[in-house]
């Protein structure tokens, strides 16, 4: 096709994604614009656009006041190492079921029962479980059953990668003398890397922002950013510029993250679906 | 350990079904055969419940679909930044719903949020938005469209970046205009990947808690509580653990023949790339 210049329907185009642009992230804008606003014009009739000074004085607030610190803290010590355990036990799950067909087709099944199990229906039994072992409100129950979540997923999208990817490679480090495990760790391993970041950042992703566990199995010792904004929020003398700022920084990891690495995470969001 | 973390949930549930069990009322647990499940064909609030979560559905394939088609339709055009715009457009997928929520809890306040008062400017009335028992459930439904529409995009956009060039170019050559492209070529090569999108995202609605949570609690009355609210209230409030128990294996059940049609559609999706 020739190109020749704007036509209506390109102006229409941008038109239309700018307007879509300005429709998802002017609430996020404006929790931001909140953040930095001193306290008397939280609320204002009209509400303020543009505060008179950044008033960085709520972030120390929210971070040594609320509790900002430790739900960083904690969010990032839970979210860390529930990723990185599922990803220590989901690869070579994944490149068994690749390469030797474990489980077979009922794998498949079994692994999105488990991805779209309603939360509540299991809720009960969970928190039975977690408190039958002593380890309600800990960083074990909550790491470990994030990895439970994330498992299934990761497996399942590595696998379908691990079956893509040529066997020969492996299958000539074999016959030169390798073992299994070698041929996995330093031919198959390497090659699934960009798969294996993608997986990882939504994993990371689904563990920071998790909410309901946090809710059913943790109190006062394991306060995750999202499970305490809401607490916060309730009640009448609401302090939103603090909110504001705690709000902030627990979308702020995951919105870097995603950005850097954009190009796994469209990768790895658009899983299953498409074959690239 | 992650086997038993996934199978005890659903043996003790299913025992726990038959069961009259309700934690504050001391008398031992006795098997009470269907009961429960009887009890939910009479009671209200589920069949209550049951109509909201169907509005959250109906958001998804009434609204999140054709917009979030249009979106990809429209990045697809585009000729650069299409990642970029992918991903910003997607933050408010990423954040998490507790940070959603504070955002759409600022915008929505009655007295000094932005929306009312641009309404306010317009002498447009101001309505209290979530506090309203009619205005509620549309509230929610929107920022369920808000947060979920950019991933729906994503889905569809990463389809239709898969789809063969040399049909679309073909098409282009004998003359097909931009509306004829989008409903002869996008539409009916996309299908499976639109039917993956629409299953997943109505799975999701279905089992939709935190928004509800954060935002309404399921109020004003019940106007805004779902099958998995009314699940959890029935559990974590009344502590009737039998019913709950029921109410979620009715879920288990209706998510099973969902995932069950999206593995069908998947497969079929991967068979038709794997024939181009």
């Amino acid at each position: 096709m020739k190109r020749q210049g704007l036509t209506f329907y390109d102006l229409l185009t941008y038109a239309a994604v700018a307007l879509a642009l300005v429709v998802f992230l002017s609430p996020v804008l404006w929790m931001l614009i909140t953040a930095v606003k001193p306290p008397d014009e939280w609320l204002t009739t009209p509400p303020i656009l543009i505060p008179s000074e950044l008033h960085w004085a709520n972030f120390t607030d929210a971070l040594v006041t609320w509790g900002g610190a430790k739900g960083l803290g904690d969010s990032l010590i839970v979210a860390s190492l529930s990723t990185l355990l599922s990803l220590l036990l989901g690869v070579p799950a994944a490149y068994a079921l690749g390469r030797f067909n474990t489980g077979g087709e009922n794998l498949s099944f079994t692994v999105l029962s488990i991805l779209f199990m309603p939360p509540v229906a299991v809720a009960i039994p969970m928190y039975l479980f977690w408190s039958s072992l002593g380890l309600l409100d800990s960083y074990t129950a909550l790491i470990l059953q994030y990895t439970v979540f994330n498992l299934p997923f990761i497996s399942w999208v590595l696998k379908s990668f691990f079956e893509d990817i040529s066997r020969d490679m492996e299958e000539s480090a074999l016959v030169n003398g390798a073992t299994r495990w070698r041929a996995f760790w330093q031919i198959a391993v390497p090659l699934a890397r960009p798969a294996m970041l993608a997986v990882g950042l939504l994993a990371f992703i689904f563990s920071w922002n998790e909410f309901f566990f946090a809710l059913i199995l943790t109190r006062a010792n394991v306060t995750t950013l999202p499970f305490i904004l809401p607490v916060l929020m309730e009640g009448h003398n609401v302090l939103w510029g603090d909110i504001a700022a705690i709000a902030t920084l627990g979308a702020l990891p995951v919105v870097i993250l995603a950005f850097v690495l954009q190009k796994y995470l469209v990768r790895g969001l658009s899983f299953g679906t498409v074959h690239e | 350990m992650l086997a038993a973390n996934s199978i005890f949930p659903l043996i003790y549930a299913v025992t726990v079904a038959f069961q009259s069990y309700q934690v504050l009322i001391p008398v031992p647990h006795r098997f009470i055969g269907l009961r429960n499940f009887e009890k939910i064909f009479s009671d209200d609030l589920f069949w209550s419940s049951l109509g909201v979560t169907a509005w959250f559905i109906a958001g998804v394939v009434l609204l999140q679909f054709p917009v979030g088609f249009g979106l990809a339709v429209l990045l697809q055009r585009l000729r650069r930044h299409q990642d970029l715009l992918v991903t910003l457009l997607l933050v408010p997928t990423i954040i998490s719903t507790s940070v959603a929520g504070f955002q759409w809890v600022q915008l929505f306040n009655y007295q000094f949020g932005p929306i009312n008062y641009l309404l306010g400017l317009l002498h447009l009335p101001q309505p209290t938005w979530t506090a309203d028992p009619t205005l509620a459930l549309p509230c929610l439904v929107f920022v369920d469209f808000w947060q979920w529409t950019p991933f729906m995009t994503l889905l569809l956009f990463a389809g239709l970046r898969s789809l063969p060039s040399t049909v679309v170019d073909a098409a282009r050559i004998d003359g097909s205009t931009g509306w004829q492209l989008v409903w002869r070529i996008y539409l009916p090569l996309l299908r499976p990947v639109i039917g993956i999108a629409i299953i997943l995202r109505v799975l999701m609605a279905f089992k939709l808690f935190d928004v509800i949570y954060v935002l309404t609690a399921g109020g004003p009355g019940i106007a805004t509580e779902n099958l998995a609210f009314y699940t959890y209230v029935q559990g974590f409030r009344y502590f009737d653990m039998g019913y709950a128990a029921a109410l979620s294996i009715l879920q288990l059940i209706a998510v099973a023949v969902l995932a069950k049609l999206l593995i069908r559609l998947t497969r079929r999706a991967s068979a038709a790339m794997a024939k181009e």
